[in-house]
């Protein structure tokens, strides 16, 4: 086959036993690779509902998409894939139900697993010791990790750099967060590009799987070599033609959203009781520009250079870190109505280096403010940490504890629906997650329609990145199982459309229709994992807050979701998709369509 | 003696003390050469996001492959690029290939005698565009030139499987393609001058440099 290697890694940590598989053709035809791939691999892995995502079979892979490796413009992102070690149905038909998990990442590391030889790598089994993994194309072996246990990410992604004696290695690893038990462990590949979500690097804590570590030399070989080179110039000078987009990306990176979506009142702000920030304007892209940014940072090929480094000075300076996106300043930002941006640098960075999933931290931090707030707790609850509204030092101390893993950090851990059953009093209202996975940093008043839709279909539990309109949502799926950047997605049309690039490099001849199938197939596929560990359509819900709490200020003031129009949102919604209104399972016919009949609930 | 690429690349990242001062001490290099100017890659790593499309379009354009009986360019594994980009932690993106240096450690380093006829070593300078070059017929793989440069400058010299130098930079023949396709415009083609900053370093002193400058620390 062209296009791809032909080759999964599985190392079975129980036993230290390494074998090369070989997937089947029609595996690569449907699926891919990435987050398709993956999710075919997966069902195959739990061979029935309800497996302990903490349980040795629960598999975790690296999952380069499809075109990583090959140097077209940002097309080097890879996904993690497991079972959800975070979420639950509301009624457990199994003790240890979960969702399927998935995250992506961008970076380097990608682009090298596919240069070794593999287009995937899958842990199963649990180590005794801390063990790395290291790659160099044909030599594949467990190495001892006790030595970096316990390392945060950045000390990490420095010392094994000295431990294989190469620069040209790439590594993925995890923090002592994830290593300690905090469920919305990350994992994290050169210098902070992470997969934050979903809880996949606990579950590689959980094997006692360190980082892997890769070099390869080699290149899969292209089904059509000459059509190959030409879509690579056309596709390099389409970025170059489109310059104030790229100039945007290169200036802001995500974080010129910050500004963008606090005026128009769709920010999570104060633990999403508000859609707008009024100190946005001293955490937002300018004035990073201005105080803390020093270079931009590219992923592998790609011409927008998203991420940044910073350093600041005076109070809270010194740390040198990427600092805020959309997200992260956001979640650590407005959300926790923090507007100091030195703070908010200094924050991320410890998040950052105890390898934790800052989307769900903010959330955690935002709720007990607000508990702390309401009188629900005190600080006696909180280890003695008086968490008020924007105070920088009570947040940092918080992370601490959460990252240590100590103390009430130890419950933080595990995320705002383990609070919520634990502080009770009616909390349970404003604890905002879907499934048992928290929202992300775009608020819902407002904007039920597309964010809404978002996160209560997404299938690992509530995700900005999966778009509230059906075609988007197999889009979505599909860029993370090519490997396509989203923030390029705009150059990829017409002559540049992904299944252009599928058929040079691997022959398949895909019209539109049937390219989209492969999204809606990956997207039918998680869902129908999901159903049969007992989710069902109640669980596709919103938190309360949005059905109760106005905002008081800003373009979404006083909007409230109104409970019939979100029934009749869903209604819609699942009569789009072919499934079930009652249960919100895809139909047989659906099924059928997609080539998933197999997969039985 | 034969040394395995594995064994060449921990000799590298290790380095020695006598390396690191030798090549702090890499400036008297610039300017010309048998009183001609140079020519050569130049990189500013204000402007390097890192992307290491460079790589991939040097290995494209270096590495022709031949199909069907025509001569295409490469797909573009970084592997066999001339031009290096090494990631550093704190964050810094250090693109090296060769300085074309004038007094050409490397060449000096060569131990086989110059060819009667050439007064070519086995490692031996172009004539017309002054790049690096390796006659495979006459080299014995003994890695002198890969150590030379290794030790006082860039490091940009990779053996091959018999210890024969591989990676120069070639300047695409006259028309180097990496300052083409760079999308952030850090490379250009431009005449060496003694006042250029940054130059013949190797990328950990390079990186240091740029700590510095960014981030105002020393750490490494
Ligand atoms: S192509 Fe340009 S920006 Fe990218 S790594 Fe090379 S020199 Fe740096
Ligand atoms: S190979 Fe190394 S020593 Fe020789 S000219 Fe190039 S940079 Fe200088
Ligand atoms: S000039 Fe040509 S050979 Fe030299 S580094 Fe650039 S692309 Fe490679």
């Amino acid at each position: 086959m062209y296009g791809v290697n032909g080759k999964i890694l599985e190392v079975n940590l129980s036993t230290g036993v390494i074998t090369k598989k070989m997937p089947d053709d029609k595996y690569y035809r449907q699926y891919l690779g990435g987050r398709g791939l993956g999710m075919r691999l997966l069902f195959d892995y739990l061979p029935h509902p309800g497996i302990d995502a903490n349980d040795p079979s629960n598999p975790l892979m690296f999952m380069p998409g499809f075109f990583c490796g090959f140097p077209f413009p940002s097309m080097s992102r890879s996904c993690m894939v497991t079972k959800s070690p975070i979420t639950a149905p509301k009624h457990k038909k199994y003790p240890n139900a979960s969702t399927v998990s998935y995250s992506n990442m961008g970076g380097f590391i990608g682009p090298e697993i596919k240069y070794a030889g593999y287009d995937g790598i899958v842990f199963v089994g649990q180590s005794k010791q801390p063990v790395y993994l290291f790659v160099e194309d044909e030599q594949v072996e467990l190495r001892d990790a006790t030595k970096f246990w316990g390392m945060g990410t950045n000390a990490f992604d420095k010392a094994i750099i000295d431990e294989v004696g190469d620069r040209r290695f790439e590594s993925a690893y995890i923090g002592s967060g994830a290593e300690k038990g905090v469920r919305f462990g990350s994992v994290i590949n050169t210098a902070a590009r992470a997969a934050g979500r979903g809880g996949t690097g606990y579950v590689m804590g959980t094997k006692k799987l360190k980082a892997i570590v890769v070099r390869g030399s080699g290149m899969p070989d292209v089904f059509d070599h000459a059509a190959y080179l030409s879509l690579l110039d056309k596709s390099r000078l389409a970025f170059g033609a489109d310059s104030e987009s790229k100039t945007n990306w290169r200036y802001g990176g995500t974080a010129n959203a910050l500004q963008f979506s606090s005026d128009r009142g769709s920010q999570a702000v104060k633990n999403y009781s508000e859609g707008t920030f009024a100190g946005i304007e001293n955490i937002n892209a300018h004035a990073a520009r201005k105080q803390v940014w020093k270079r931009d940072f590219a992923c592998f090929s790609c011409q927008l250079a998203c991420k940044k480094s910073g350093f600041a000075k005076g109070a809270y300076g010194g740390v040198v870190h990427e600092g805020i996106e959309y997200e992260t300043g956001t979640m650590l930002g407005a959300n926790l109505l923090i507007d100091n941006l030195n703070g908010l640098h200094t924050l991320i960075e410890a998040a950052d280096d105890y390898g934790i999933d800052i989307i769900t931290l903010g959330n955690v931090i935002g709720f007990l403010m607000e508990c702390y707030e309401k009188k629900l707790i005190d600080a006696s609850y909180l280890d003695g940490i008086a968490l008020v509204w924007g105070d920088v030092d009570a947040a940092l101390q918080m992370v601490h504890k959460i990252g240590r893993y100590e103390g009430v950090g130890a419950k933080a851990a595990r995320g705002v629906k383990f609070l919520a059953d634990d502080i009770g009093q009616g909390s349970a209202d404003f604890a905002i997650h879907v499934k048992g996975h928290e929202l992300a940093a775009w608020n819902v008043q407002g904007y039920a329609k597309s964010f809404g839709i978002s996160y209560t279909t997404a299938n690992r539990g509530a995700c900005h990145m999966t778009g509230g309109e059906i075609n988007g949502q197999h889009q979505s799926a599909l860029r993370d199982t090519l490997g396509a950047c989203s923030f390029a997605s705009s150059w990829y049309k017409g002559d540049l459309h992904y299944r252009h690039f599928i058929q040079v490099l691997n022959g398949i001849e895909l019209s539109e229709e049937e390219f989209n199938l492969i999204g809606e197939r990956v997207f039918n596929l998680e869902r129908m994992l999901n159903c049969r560990e007992g989710f069902i359509r109640e669980d596709d819900m919103l938190p309360e807050r949005f059905f109760k709490d106005a905002y008081t200020s800003g373009p979404q003031q006083g909007v409230v979701l109104d409970r019939d129009e979100f029934v009749t949102m869903m209604d819609d919604y699942y009569t789009k998709r072919g499934w079930d209104l009652k249960t919100a399972i895809p139909e047989t016919a659906t099924l059928e369509k997609l080539d998933l009949a197999f997969v039985g609930i | 003696m034969a040394i395995n690429r594995k064994q060449f690349l921990h000799g590298l990242m290790l380095g020695t003390g006598g390396a690191a001062i030798a090549a702090n001490l890499g400036f008297i290099s610039t300017g010309l050469y048998n009183n001609k100017s140079i020519k050569a890659i130049v990189i500013d790593f204000d402007k390097c996001a890192g992307c290491r499309t460079c790589e991939t379009i040097c290995s494209a354009n270096n590495h022709p492959v031949n199909i069907a009986g025509l001569q295409l360019k490469g797909l573009g594994n970084p592997e066999l690029s001339n031009i290096r980009v090494w990631h550093y932690n704190p964050p810094a993106d250090v693109p090296v290939t060769c300085y074309l240096c004038a007094d050409a450690p490397c060449v000096e380093a060569c131990p086989v005698k110059p060819h009667p006829e050439t007064g070519r070593k086995a490692l031996y300078r172009d004539e017309t565009l002054q790049t690096i070059w390796n006659d495979r017929d006459r080299c014995i793989g003994c890695q002198s030139c890969a150590n030379a440069c290794k030790e006082q400058r860039g490091g940009v010299i990779f053996p091959d499987e018999e210890g024969s130098p591989t990676s120069m930079c070639t300047l695409c023949g006259g028309d180097p393609q990496c300052i083409l396709h760079c999308p952030y415009e850090a490379l250009s083609y431009l005449e060496i001058t003694d006042s250029m900053p940054l130059r013949n370093l190797s990328p950990d002193l390079l990186a240091q440099k740029l700590y510095e400058k960014y981030y105002e620390q020393k750490s490494n």
